[in-house]
């Protein structure tokens, strides 16, 4: 007869819940992840949030300052530009554009970048070390040269920038992945479930990707916190999205001629990718302490 | 005097939502030139008491004791410089795995000759010092057993056998000459060949030098071959000390009794293969210590005075806490408490 | 009664090579024989480095000797027939924190087990799991449970589990008691007697403490840099061993036992 273990009634939690309430605890993170939902709305809501066309341009009303100013008028909350296009709508599509593409193209890069490294993990040998020491060597190049490189190779728009940024991210992917998986590869229970008669693929997808969640996640907005930099320095660089895509790094470097006279039209934009950015790292840095205080217990 | 004194020792950690008692009133001495079992398994806490003596303790954890005096001096009333220097000179510890207690990216002989206290050199020019140095380091080899000591030394520690790293570690802990030495689990997973070496050389040093040992195992087989006197830990609580020869032969507590009723040996009527005799269920964890006796839920004696944490009694330098010891008989016992 | 497990000549050299000036390293294990019956338990035991963890590795399969046969009730267990490979023999560790992925619950490391090499479905995979950590002594609810949430006998449980879910043959076990609290220790050879009883299966295993393999073991085979020193029946061994070294193991084992008894004596 089975003894029912009274003793054992206690919460335990899996380990991606652990790192959940690890993560809860701290309210700063909280913020900063209420904050990323907040852009993920927005990303996917910006066509019925905004009140205006972005590009439809007024020319009764002419750089108006927000509504919070003097003679600023509750139609146009942040104001307009020297096109008289409402800066609300320009900003809400600009983050759309912005925090979208980011995210878009971390995905790509990470799946891309797993993929490789999880090829080069499992197989040993030499070819596989020459390509981990290549990748290593261009990591140590800042992303934003490299990706500039490449635009300038395959010319400018948003696609190209998204490429060239994709490009430049797959390295760390593969890079963490490959490490990763050859610590794991070396781990009794592989050997276990080899002795089982698992096949490689399988042993990956039930063994050690199950595994891999939390790093891929920490990897992510590391990568996120990149993507979104470069991708509105190469917009501010007119390298990036061009007329009529709206972009918060372009919006930068076209409102700088008159920042002296309608110091919002900077100062809007650059507060929001600000913001995106430190709300990633919040997350990110919380999410990294929660898996190592994971790991210790 | 005893060297090492400990009486009511509690330590309280944080599990993180509350304080817990790791260790509830562990006594146990240590006389000079004796050598002390510790015996206790996993969770019992053996190692937060060494913690505790040596001033290993995090600081917000809470340590309270009747009495925790080395040769007098009460260790928790000293500063921790004045801590350091009794852990320096005249306590040394060795712990289970040597290869991890040694630095790994040095020689074996930078390592000793590294750790030699000045206060042990005659003053002199550096390179008399060293040559010093290196005499003494040879002297330390040769006494712990390891006779080709050039070989040894250029090594690293990863290239060596265990059992030659074990009698190095002992030899680290011998350069300062300490009067009390903890050996925290050291024949751990040693065969009984190395096993032996390192028992009679503690026994041998023990002899030689009258050098205290306190060591801390769940071996009954190496316990019962060198230790003079030996104390039974279970879940932070003692719950028996004394001779080794009056607890083998004549086991008080429940706990006692199972543990030497693990090593098949120790039984000569035992048909192979049959089963051993063990206590039922399993060690608790700290988030659900029992109240009172900790072996209550396991134990086959348990009644419900045993929600009660027992007392320390003593019969003939035998110390127990159990209320229904096995020297007892059961109807006895029972008129006891009423 | 053909052996349920007999070594015929296994050699295997295993070569590591320690840098490029250095020459490869090369250390033979073997040859090796020996035969096990059904339900008699084997013990090997020797120095560290003797080759004891390599042979276990090459009785399931982990590694492939160069030369000689593994005969599985007579007929050769090969590389090739995954079947009887990972079915009749199986593997358990010594450090069972090692031997459970701690990403996946103990219910799918033994479903994996079991869809990789049985033919049920789901509902009957459940129930086989179930009534295989009754047996190991562990509760249904530990089917849901992570690694960290057991304890260190409760972990060796679910290696035994997983060893024993498809009904093997031969279970080898690599120093399955060395890291086990001496509490645990008992409750888990006894598991194992009990097992070996209701099953009828063969048990190989390695271990350094002496006085569990006396009690345990039908057979002993005592190694040493790979060569096989000494091998018998462990009654014989024990009260007459005939080398150098088994003598000198078995002595410092009963100098210590008897240091225990003599304590008998004094009082």
């Amino acid at each position: 007869m089975t003894q029912f273990n009274l003793y054992e009634e206690e919460f335990h939690p899996s380990p991606l819940m652990h790192i959940w309430l690890e993560f809860k605890r701290s309210h700063f993170a909280l913020i900063g992840f209420a904050i990323l939902l907040l852009f993920c709305a927005i990303a996917i809501l910006a066509p019925l949030l905004a009140p205006y066309d972005p590009n439809v341009q007024n020319t009764n009303a002419i750089l108006l300052p927000p509504a919070w100013e003097g003679n600023g008028s509750i139609a146009h909350i942040f104001g307009t530009d020297t096109l008289g296009r409402d800066v609300f709508s320009r900003t809400l599509y600009g983050c759309r554009v912005t925090f979208g593409s980011s995210v878009f193209l971390v995905l790509i890069a990470s799946t891309i970048g797993v993929a490789l490294g999880t090829l080069a993990g499992m197989k040993k040998g030499i070819k596989s070390s020459v390509l981990n020491h290549l990748l290593d060597s261009l990591m140590a190049i800042p992303t934003l040269l490299v990706a500039i490189i490449i635009v300038a190779i395959i010319g400018t728009g948003l696609w190209n920038s998204m490429w060239a940024i994709i490009l430049v991210l797959i390295p760390q992917f593969v890079h963490q992945t490959r490490t990763f998986v050859r610590e794991e590869m070396k781990k009794d229970y592989i050997l276990l479930d080899k002795l089982d008669g698992a096949s490689s693929p399988r042993i990956f997808w039930s063994s050690i990707l199950p595994g891999m969640f939390e790093l891929l996640a920490v990897q992510s907005t590391l990568a996120l916190s990149v993507a979104i930099i470069d991708i509105s320095a190469l917009g501010f660089l007119n390298l990036g999205a061009q007329s009529p895509v709206v972009e918060l790094g372009a919006s930068l470097s076209q409102s700088l001629e008159v920042a002296y006279t309608a110091p919002w039209l900077v100062a809007l934009p650059g507060f929001f990718i600000f913001l995106m950015v430190l709300s990633i790292n919040i997350v990110g840095e919380r999410l990294r302490t929660a898996l190592r205080n994971r790991l210790i217990h | 005097m005893p060297l090492l004194d400990i009486k009511n020792l509690t330590v309280e950690i944080d599990t993180g939502s509350e304080f817990v008692k790791a260790l509830d009133k562990v006594s146990l001495t240590v006389e000079k030139g004796e050598i002390r079992a510790l015996v206790g398994e996993s969770g019992s806490g053996k190692s937060l008491i060494v913690s505790a003596v040596i001033g290993a303790v995090p600081d917000h954890w809470i340590i309270t004791a009747d009495r925790l005096t080395w040769k007098g001096q009460n260790l928790l009333a000293m500063s921790n410089e004045q801590r350091r220097i009794i852990m320096r000179r005249e306590i040394a510890v060795v712990f289970q795995d040597p290869t991890s207690s040694l630095d790994p990216s040095a020689t074996l002989r930078a390592q000793l000759e590294e750790s030699i206290p000045e206060e042990l050199l005659d003053k002199g020019m550096f390179w008399k010092r060293n040559k010093q140095r290196r005499e003494i380091a040879i002297g330390l080899m040769h006494k712990v057993g390891i006779k080709n000591h050039e070989a040894c030394m250029q090594r690293y520690p990863h290239e060596i056998a265990t059992d030659i790293a074990q009698k190095f570690m002992i030899a680290m802990a011998l350069v300062s000459e300490p009067e009390l030495l903890i050996a925290d689990d050291s024949t751990r997973s040693m065969e009984s060949t190395t096993k032996n070496q390192i028992l009679r050389l503690l026994s041998g040093l023990n002899e030689t030098k009258n050098l205290s040992i306190l060591f801390i195992s769940h071996d009954l087989l190496a316990i019962s071959s060198i230790a003079h006197t030996m104390t039974v830990l279970y879940c932070g609580q003692t719950v028996e000390s004394g001779k080794v020869q009056d607890l083998h032969n004549r086991p008080l507590h429940p706990y006692t009794k199972a543990l030497l009723d693990s090593a098949p040996s120790f039984q000569i009527n035992l048909p192979p293969k049959s089963h051993l005799v063990s206590l039922q269920g399993t060690i608790p964890t700290l988030k659900h210590l029992p109240i009172g006796c900790r072996l209550g839920p396991r134990c086959p004696n348990a009644r419900k005075e045993c929600v009660k944490v027992p007392e320390q009694r003593m019969l003939h330098h035998h110390s127990y806490s159990c209320h229904f010891p096995l020297h007892l008989p059961i109807d006895e016992q029972l008129e006891k408490d009423q | 009664m053909i052996p349920v497990l007999e070594v015929k000549n296994l050699v295997y050299t295993h070569r590591v090579k320690r840098s490029i000036f250095k020459p490869i390293d090369e250390f033979i294990l073997g040859p090796i024989n020996f035969a096990l019956n059904a339900g008699e338990t084997l013990a090997i035991t020797g120095h560290n480095s003797s080759g004891k963890t390599l042979l276990a590795k090459s009785l399931v399969g982990a590694i492939t000797p160069q030369q000689g046969s593994i005969l599985l009730e007579g007929k050769e267990a090969k590389q090739s027939d995954k079947k009887t490979r990972n079915h009749d023999i199986r593997l358990i560790l010594q450090h069972s924190k090692y031997s459970l992925n701690p990403a996946i619950t103990v219910g799918s490391i033994l479903n994996r087990t079991l869809r990789l090499n049985a033919e049920l479905n789901e509902k009957d995979r459940k129930t086989k799991i179930e009534q295989t950590l009754v047996k190991v002594g562990l509760l249904r609810e530990h089917y849901y449970f992570y690694r960290h949430m057991l304890s260190d006998g409760q972990q060796q449980r679910v290696s035994l589990a997983r060893a024993m879910i498809l009904d093997p043959k031969v279970i080898v076990a690599d120093e399955p008691f060395a890291a086990l609290d001496p509490s645990v220790r008992s409750q888990t050879v006894n598991l194992i007697l009990d097992i070996q009883q209701e099953l009828g299966m063969a048990f190989v295993f390695i271990s350094q403490n002496l006085g569990i393999v006396r009690h345990i073991s039908d057979k002993v085979m005592i190694m040493d840099k790979g060569k096989v020193i000494e091998a018998g029946s462990s009654q014989a061994v024990f009260n007459d061993p005939q080398h150098e070294l088994t003598k000198k193991l078995i002595d410092s084992h009963f100098s210590l036992v008897n240091k225990h008894f003599e304590h008998f004596e004094q009082f």
